[in-house]
């Protein structure tokens, strides 16, 4: 599908070029655009990529977050260190689930993630002790280190292009994966998965391990969202955090790895300015998901790709 | 009698009629995911409705009982163009359908605290009499709670086992494509059982609006213990969804002697990994291997 | 009429009183046979019979209630489908049941990649990149004859392919058995003459359980029958003998053999 990857590294240098050019306010919404894209990316490997419709990502991403922001104020971590101990948190949290959840009949599946992910909500809330509950934790961020240069994500650009990078390397990451037999064993599970436990594949393992890079990168979102607004809150539990990456993909096209960006673009533009003149923006946030559900059921890059394949 | 079994059983009661709303909100879910195959995640917010409804109705109608026979009314007059217009164009397509239903709660949710406003309201005790058992006093209001949900399901039961249509519509959970093979009409099963399931969840708000605070947000909870009981009892099984919701809210409800509220979820919650891991499909759903 | 040509007499695969239950019906009762190598056996009976379900029983689908299989001599009764798979068991299934989106290619690629016993390269080099399954795959695509469809979707094969597919699949997994459930339903006589030709070349590498409806077809290929009835068997042998049997005629009254 060299239309997707045209896509993907042409939106790259997109934003590359866009770091430079944009007022500040905008350039704070494109850091998150690119934040929520990994997340998106993520999230597009579970469903998009092995059918499995989790409503629990809000968990890794939470873990991400605190993983990342933990570790700076209790171990002091630089920000590269913090980032990965959000991924392995996000990591070490979809082992433990998938065990329980991966085996789970399609629906299940759902409402079982919903439910884990809504008792980690409670928690968060409750461990204030852990967590700052509702209110959160705050932390500086330390700069990176480089040796010969100190890079503070304090600098716009600086955290611009630290996120920019991170999102390169998680789609290359991808790519490679999907392009590999890995990949391939996805989409087969994707596509039957009976006929690819009939060929001979051990299916729940399979669908273990894209359980867990689809976890590990919502970690990752999570803690490149909690060093660029240098917070963490409970707040990243909620539910809301697990529907997005599913509105994302599906708006913008599943199994398409950078699909869910075009998705991740609208609804955080819809949000960015409709939120404020329009005090109840969630109504309009509904009804605008059930227009694009509307409009095309394989999501916005999906449709564009079958009509250049035809 | 000591008095800690006085209490126990207090809490008892109080669990097994929480149990009965819970039961009929949990087989209206049960219901529309067992012929519909759809995970109703606007379900916590048809109870709302339900509630909201029923509040806003009793000053003007002036009369509790007559509020709980018109919002089931209105709640079908607005479930039956969802099912028809939203949900029904994506049929076979489950997580569309889902995130569908997310849209929808989100509509739902805004347009009630837009209307009914953000703070959380009392309502007043519908019959404030109290019944004396075992020397301890118990309110009336609860005791009717109980009645009517026990009226209710037997009605749905008849409904279910007796009616010709009841059996279409279990017809249908068996297998949809068979049923519509036979000759059903299979978009009448649709739409009635997303009317009827969200009917019943609707009551359920109308009758549980005395007695907890009414507020937009107060499907949520209810939503993820619906959810809790429909897995535990095993999708599809309304004897299962039944069970489950009596005993999960009897067992919560005196836990709550002593345990504190976080910790009786978390209990409940760990007895529903437990149950999962031994039936992964839940206690009574679904076939094995 | 088939010839037996069974080369040894060693037994492949064994059933033996296997029975399973579905809430009070009875779907398979105490049913035993077996399948040696070389041989073409074919399972034949009305419909309702259980010859399904018995596949399913066979290849890990299902559990039995009671009863074991065998395969080469081990015990393969409650191993999962991908296990029983990878000792050799290959299968297709009734309707076709293929991947929709993925190329014939792909498909068979998918089969043969399973049988890599160290997966080193499975996180990081190009699926495309390794030319020995590659070319493989190839091959198993001629065998069956769809070489110059190699790079189309499956949705987009008639019905007829998709079902040469779906036995393209089960061969690639490298099976010393295969189970062919209806292989010829719905196909056109052209394509059932190119199938059974398939099977017949198929046959000389490997055993062959085959349900089949069509007595033509069963008469061309099998060595031996089982005919179950109502779950269970009601006689077993060769074509002719199985003809002769009085039960069998009266089910099937009306057919000559």
């Amino acid at each position: 599908m060299t239309h997707r990857r045209t896509f993907a590294l042409g939106s790259l240098a997109v934003f590359a070029v866009l770091g430079l050019l944009l007022p500040s306010g905008i350039r704070s919404l494109v850091i998150q655009i690119m934040i929520f894209s990994v997340f998106a990316m993520g999230y597009d490997v579970s469903l998009g990529f092995t059918n499995q419709c989790s409503l629990g990502h809000s968990i890794f991403f939470g873990a991400g977050a605190y993983g990342a922001i933990l570790t700076i104020m209790h171990l002091k971590a630089g920000p590269v260190l913090s980032l990965f101990a959000g991924l392995g948190a996000g990591f070490f949290f979809a082992i433990v689930l998938g065990i329980v959840c991966v085996r789970l009949s399609e629906a299940y599946f759902v409402i079982v993630t919903a439910i884990i992910s809504a008792v980690f909500h409670l928690l968060a809330m409750d461990l204030t002790w852990l967590t700052g509950g509702d209110d959160g934790l705050s932390a500086t961020i330390p700069p990176i280190s480089l040796g010969f240069a100190k890079l503070s994500l304090y600098n716009p650009l600086v955290n611009y292009y630290f996120v920019l990078l991170f999102l390169a390397l998680s789609y290359l990451f991808l790519e490679r994966v999907i392009k590999a037999p890995l990949g391939k064993i996805f989409i087969a599970i994707r596509e039957n998965e009976k006929r690819t436990q009939f060929l001979g594949y051990n299916v729940l393992g399979y669908k273990l391990i894209a359980f867990v890079i689809s976890a590990s990168l919502g970690g990752l979102s999570g803690a490149l969202y909690a060093l660029t607004l240098r917070y963490a809150s409970a707040d990243y539990f909620s539910f809301y955090w697990s529907v997005l990456p599913v509105v994302w993909c599906l708006v913008g096209g599943l199994g398409t790895l950078a699909g869910p960006w075009i998705g991740v673009a609208i609804m955080s533009l819809f949000q960015y300015y409709v939120s404020a003149w329009f005090t109840y923006y969630l109504l309009l946030f509904g009804i605008l998901v059930l227009i694009v559900l509307k409009v095309s059921r394989k999501g916005i890059l999906g449709y564009l790709l079958a009509k250049g394949a035809k | 009698m000591p008095e800690w079994v006085v209490d126990v059983l207090f809490l008892l009661m109080n669990g097994l009629i929480w149990g009965l709303i819970i039961a009929l909100i949990s087989l209206g879910l049960s219901l529309i995911f067992g012929v519909m195959g759809i995970v109703n995640m606007a379900h916590g917010d048809l109870y709302m409705l339900g509630a909201i409804l029923g509040f806003s109705l009793y000053p003007i109608v002036g009369n509790f009982w007559l509020a709980l026979i018109i919002v089931p009314v209105i709640i079908a007059v607005i479930a039956g163009p969802i099912e028809r217009y939203v949900l029904r164009p994506y049929e076979g397509y489950h997580s569309v359908t889902m995130i569908a239903t997310v849209a929808i709660s989100f509509i739902i949710q805004q347009i009630g605290l837009a209307t009914y406003g953000g703070i959380p309201k009392k309502m007043p005790d519908p019959w404030p009499i109290s019944f004396s058992i075992l020397g301890v006093s118990y309110p009336g209001y609860r005791l009717l709670i109980a009645a009517i949900s026990v009226l209710i399901l037997v009605a749905v039961w008849l409904f279910l086992y007796r009616t010709s249509f009841g059996i279409l519509i279990r017809a249908s959970i068996q297998d949809k494509q068979m049923a519509s093979a036979m000759g059903i009409d299979v978009n009448k099963v649709l739409i009635s059982t997303f009317v009827l399931g969200s009917v019943l969840a609707a009551i359920g708000g109308v009758l549980a609006a005395p007695v907890t605070q009414v507020s937009y947000l107060m499907g949520n909870d209810v939503a993820l213990l619906a959810f809790i009981v429909v897995i535990i009892g095993g999708l599809g099984s309304l004897e299962g969804t039944l069970i489950a919701a009596l005993g999960l809210c009897s067992l919560e409800g005196v836990m709550a002697f002593v345990l504190t509220p976080t910790q009786s979820k978390a209990a409940i919650f760990v007895i529903m990994v437990i149950i999962l891991m031994i039936r992964p499909r839940g206690l009574f759903g679904g076939k094995e291997r | 009429m088939a010839e037996c040509r069974i080369t040894a007499n060693e037994t492949l695969l064994e059933i033996r009183n296997v029975s399973r239950q579905f809430g009070g019906l009875t779907a398979v009762d105490d049913v035993s046979t077996t399948v040696k190598r070389g041989e073409i056996r074919g399972i034949i009976g009305p419909n309702g019979a259980g010859k399904t379900t018995l596949f399913n029983l066979i290849t890990g689908e299902l559990r039995p209630g009671s009863g074991k299989v065998l395969l080469n001599g081990e015990d393969i009764t409650s191993l999962s489908p991908h296990v029983i798979c990878q000792k050799g068991l290959g299968r297709t299934f009734q309707l076709t049941f293929v991947f929709p989106e993925m190329t014939v290619l792909e498909s068979v690629w998918v089969g043969l990649y399973s049988r890599k016993k160290h997966r080193w390269d499975l996180f990081f080099s190009k699926a495309e990149r390794s030319k020995d399954v590659m070319e493989e795959a190839i091959e198993i695509c001629q065998l069956v004859g769809l070489e110059d469809r190699i790079y189309e979707r499956a949705s987009n094969l008639s019905y007829g392919d998709q079902k040469v597919l779906e036995i393209a699949m089960a061969l690639s997994t490298g099976p010393s058995i295969l189970l062919l459930d209806e292989p010829m339903q719905g196909v056109g006589p052209k394509e059932a003459d190119n199938m059974v030709e398939l099977i017949e070349k198929l046959s000389k590498r490997m055993s062959i359980l085959l349900i089949e409806h069509d007595m033509d077809i069963i008469l061309r290929l099998c060595h031996n029958l089982t005919v179950l009835s109502f779950g269970k068997v009601i006689a077993e042998g060769t074509c002719s003998e199985v003809g002769m049997n009085k039960e069998v005629q009266r089910i099937y009254i009306g057919e000559e053999m």
